[in-house]
């Protein structure tokens, strides 16, 4: 095998680690209570619309609470995604009511298991990072993800800033008391 | 052959007894009316215990993460954690102004409780009472994460 050879077997390798499902996404441990690194197939729901019927056809458009519901009945409750301060909704929505397969940790404490979502791979299509809400509220300032002020997006968030205006960071503004 | 019919007909029966016995919409579960005292919390910062995460110390992480779109909870005075789906019979719970106000308050709350693998979910109608934060945590916690 000649040299060029080899460097294209390699080169390929390689390739096929950072493509190939299942070998180059895993779910880093977080050391949560209970923790269990999972990865699972289920439909994005809305959580009010599996347990009450009360079903709008986009899962409430991001403003409701959505869960993964699993082939064995299991519902899910996805809290976290990778990002900083940030749930999975935004990670979800686009593909209500289809099958996902999700990675991340179980957590389970105080007898409440759930779920932080680190990637999430929707049908036919590859492997994505849960990070969504930062790159929306990135895209939404006309900012790149990896800018400093999108990772910092909780203290740079105007509703943010505006609630913490008027409540304070310990929200007793009202009384008197600020750090 | 027989045997193979007989098989057939046997999966047909479980595979129609599986779809009929599944939880989805069309078989939603029956709640229970229930008034909860509490404090609305960050879901995620209460159960993964990653910091300390009731009252004021934890008040400005609470609006971030609420914000963040983070399910809101309410700590009740029963030590059980609930999953609020509805505030004042409002579904838009994920990142919603009026819920962003209320963090770290304690409330009393009137609502439908549903109970599915581990989790209670509440969705609530009415709000009886909002006694404003009572937890005076940052005496002893300071203002949690990172000190300011």
């Amino acid at each position: 095998m000649n040299k060029s050879y080899k460097s294209i077997l390699a080169g390929l390798f390689a390739l096929a680690l950072f493509t190939l499902p299942g070998l180059a996404v895993a779910a880093d441990s977080w050391g949560l209570p209970g923790e269990e690194e999972v990865r699972f197939d289920a439909k994005v729901t809305d959580v009010l619309c599996v347990l009450s019927g009360d079903c709008p056809p986009d899962c409430g458009a991001g403003k409701r609470v959505l869960g993964l519901l699993k082939a064995d009945g299991e519902l899910v409750l996805p809290v976290k995604n990778g990002g900083p301060f940030t749930g999975a909704v935004a990670d979800l929505l686009p593909y209500c009511g289809t099958t996902v397969t999700a990675d991340g940790l179980f957590t389970v404490n105080y007898g409440v298991k759930t779920f932080a979502m680190q990637f999430v791979k929707p049908q036919e299509a590859k492997w994505r990072r849960a990070n969504q809400f930062v790159k929306d509220w990135a895209a939404a300032h006309g900012l790149e993800a990896k800018d400093k002020k999108a990772r910092s997006w909780f203290r740079n968030d105007e509703t943010i800033v505006e609630i913490i205006g008027e409540q304070g960071k310990l929200g007793l503004k009202d009384k008197g008391i600020e750090p | 052959m027989l045997r193979v019919r007989n098989y057939l007909l046997a999966a047909a029966a479980v595979s129609l007894a599986v779809f009929l016995t599944a939880p989805g919409p069309a078989q939603a579960a029956q709640p229970k009316r229930v008034t909860v005292t509490g404090e609305i919390i960050d879901s995620w910062c209460y159960l993964s215990e990653i910091m300390w995460a009731t009252g004021s110390a934890h008040h400005q992480c609470a609006v971030w993460c609420a914000r963040g779109g983070v399910p809101v909870g309410i700590l009740g005075d029963d030590e059980q954690v609930y999953i609020v789906l509805k505030m004042n019979n409002d579904p838009d719970v994920i990142g919603d102004h009026g819920i962003l106000r209320m963090q770290s308050n304690e409330v009393v709350v009137e609502g439908d409780l549903y109970v599915r693998d581990s989790v209670k979910y509440l969705a609530i109608d009415t709000i009886i009472d909002d006694h404003g934060i009572v937890n005076h945590s940052h005496d002893e916690f300071d203002i949690q994460p990172f000190g300011d």
